[in-house]
């Protein structure tokens, strides 16, 4: 089996590399063999990329229910289990156990939103990767897997495109 | 569309003078038609961080010397001699420790204001300065946290808040609005720190491709491995759009929630089915005028920020202080309108020692200082976009809000159902401690500015490359995509 080899093409602008993204589709790079990376956030329909997914939001909902099953375990078992009696409230009365509740939902839903990042970006990770420090400068880069007889054929074409510079990725310690 | 902030982007051949004046004048006035390449922008923010004069550090150690003194001696000297060196005394249980901690929770909830409603509502001139406003929520909850802990008095004992079982048979009341406070600001505390850290990463890397040393170490740990993927792009969006509609209901729970630890009181002057609304306004109405404070001394003293905040968003953030001084007054009097006509005779006696006790003086400084000096200065754009100008106000209203949360608590305490007991608060070590929480803020803010990217470079070219001038007839006139 042929080992792909990993280019790096840098483009300077939004436009040149949506086309580059384009020209990698009509000569046969499948589209989950190239990833955009940018220093800002560029939308998938701006460069004619698959839309992308994210579970963080079935996370933050999952992070919700579990916020208020803690927060139901406060507000009722709690009562329950070390009662008090507050003024004439019942035992588990309605508009505290709301104020639990509420709080409790947000944390939940609050962390798992932002664990969810974590787990969906696979955070933290610092084992080598493919990057190069201009692209936090505004460059986009496209990391195109390919196999090393299409190479020469890709750089041409990303070059002709407008692209700065093709060179092979290199894992490099961010 | 330019991904690099492009020097001239939108320009046209120039027709006349005027016109090309006309244009050089917007872009002058507005950093988003103001764009410059993005390197030079990161280099901008970055060397905002490394460049510390020695005046920095003298001020940095004599805060620090501040908090030793106030914070750690004078706390050391109430945790050993207890609270009898405070000033707190029948019928005074709650005094400047808890103004305290209104006034700091008050203060943290400018930062979710600006970013967060400010982004749900896409106000692009929020974005030079949406993070220096999240910082202060982090930092101003931590002084809150702090003032809890003061008022506590036996502090080795905060971990009996917890609910986890224990021998003594003890359970925190959840009945209670002290155990929803618990609840609410460590649901708002470890949300507003997680906001602020989301929209971080990317510069937190941004810095890291651009340091060295222990700065390249910190920044690389801090920064999670984030390359700006696709994925790590979405993932980041999605997140930081649900935190943006999500935060802001607990933002109004925490302070109504601390409303209610006086309101749900079956006191005169505190019993009041408005107290949450108000709270939540005067929150507003301090945090925005520290945000003000904040913006206007990062501009006057770090490296390159003349660039990034300018005069408009001194205007921007003047009209929102001016609109929620009308709405803090129209709450005021709302609260003030029906204890009055209410015809309580205790209320009446209250109401009259507000006005003319010996405190007298502080009530009627709220009133200038919260409504008649904004309304009276900040209509003028002129003022508005004046930093002297703009700071004298922010910091007027900051002490009329303490004022406010000191009338509402040590002064409506003084007097009661009990004649014979009533007495003025006469604070003891409260006034070291509250000097050493706000030198604590401050050093904290300061030290975070050296470390922390205050600007959100990406969120700023983002911006950059929403705007461009389009001319209708001989008028350029600003516009906006919408680029999500």
């Amino acid at each position: 089996m042929t080992e792909k080899t990993m280019l790096l093409a840098l483009f300077p602008d939004i436009d040149p590399a949506a086309q580059a993204v384009q020209k990698l589709r009509d000569i046969g790079v499948r589209d989950d063999h190239v990833n955009v990376i940018s220093g800002i956030p560029v939308t998938e329909a701006m460069l004619g990329r698959p839309k992308q997914t994210s579970n963080v939001p079935r996370l933050s909902a999952g992070g919700a229910v579990a916020g208020m099953l803690l927060g139901m375990f406060l507000a009722f078992w709690a009562p329950s289990s070390y009662p008090l009696n507050v003024g004439g409230q019942a035992i588990i009365p309605g508009p505290p156990t709301v104020v639990v509740l509420f709080e409790m939902t947000m944390l939940g839903m609050l962390i798992s939103t932002f664990l969810g990042v974590f787990l969906d970006s696979r955070f933290p990770s610092y084992e080598p990767k493919e990057y190069v420090p201009e692209i936090s400068d505004g460059k986009i880069a496209l990391l195109i897997e390919c196999l090393p007889e299409e190479e020469s054929q890709i750089e041409a074409e990303m070059t002709r495109l407008g692209a700065e510079s093709v060179k092979h990725a290199e894992a490099q310690t961010l | 569309m330019a991904v690099l902030a492009n020097a001239a982007p939108h320009a046209q051949p120039h027709s006349n003078s005027a016109e090309h004046d006309h244009e050089a004048h917007l872009r002058e006035e507005h950093l988003m038609l103001d764009p410059r390449p993005r390197g030079e922008m990161n280099a901008m923010v970055m060397d905002s961080m490394h460049a510390t004069g020695w005046k920095f550090w003298v001020i940095a150690s004599i805060l620090a010397v501040i908090v030793v003194i106030c914070l750690g001696y004078y706390w050391g000297l109430m945790i050993s001699e207890g609270m009898v060196v405070a000033g707190i005394n029948r019928p005074i249980y709650w005094g400047i420790f808890l103004v305290n901690t209104v006034f700091w929770i008050g203060i943290s909830h400018a930062g979710t204001f600006v970013s967060a409603l400010l982004r749900v509502f896409k106000a692009e001139f929020r974005r030079p300065f949406t993070r220096a406003a999240e910082l202060m929520t982090t930092f101003g909850l931590v002084q809150a946290g702090l003032s809890i802990f003061m008022h506590m008095g036996r502090v080795w004992l905060a971990f009996w808040l917890f609910p986890y079982p224990n021998e003594r048979g003890l359970w925190p009341n959840f009945h209670s609005p002290l155990s929803w406070d618990f609840l609410a600001i460590n649901t708002y505390l470890m949300s507003s720190t997680m906001y602020l850290f989301l929209p971080l990463i990317p510069d937190l890397a941004m810095a890291r491709d651009r340091s060295t040393g222990w700065r390249k170490v910190l920044y690389r740990i801090l920064a999670l491995g984030f390359r700006g993927t696709e994925s790590e792009w979405t993932h980041l969006r999605f997140a930081m759009n649900l935190f943006a509609f999500a935060i802001l209901p607990v933002m109004f729970s925490v302070h109504t929630i601390v409303s209610w630890d006086f309101a749900a009181a079956m006191r005169p002057g505190w019993n009041s089915t408005i107290f949450g609304p108000y709270f939540v306004v005067g929150a507003l109405q301090s945090g925005l005028s520290a945000v003000a404070m904040v913006l206007i001394v990062i501009r006057g003293n770090m490296k390159n920020m003349k660039y990034f905040i300018r005069p408009e968003h001194l205007d921007a953030i003047g009209k929102l202080m001016l609109i929620i001084s009308m709405a803090w007054a129209y709450f005021f009097f709302n609260d003030y309108m029906v204890q009055w006509y209410g015809g309580d005779s205790w209320t009446k006696v209250l109401l009259k020692f507000h006005e003319e006790g010996p405190l007298g003086w502080m009530w009627m400084s709220m009133l200038i200082l919260n409504v008649a000096l904004p309304w009276l200065i900040l209509w003028n754009k002129n003022w508005r976009r004046n930093p002297v100008i703009l700071f004298t106000v922010g910091f007027l209203i900051n002490i009329a809000m303490w004022f406010e949360r000191y009338i509402i608590i040590p002064t409506s305490l003084s007097i009661n159902r009990f004649p014979f007991t009533y007495q003025l608060y006469k604070p003891g070590v409260e006034v070291q401690l509250s000097i050493g929480t706000l030198a604590l803020f401050i050093l904290l803010y300061m030290l975070a500015s050296r470390i922390i990217p205050l600007v959100p470079v990406w969120e700023v070219q983002e911006g950059q490359m929403a705007h461009s001038l389009r001319k209708f007839g001989k008028e350029h006139v600003v516009t906006v995509s919408d680029l999500e």
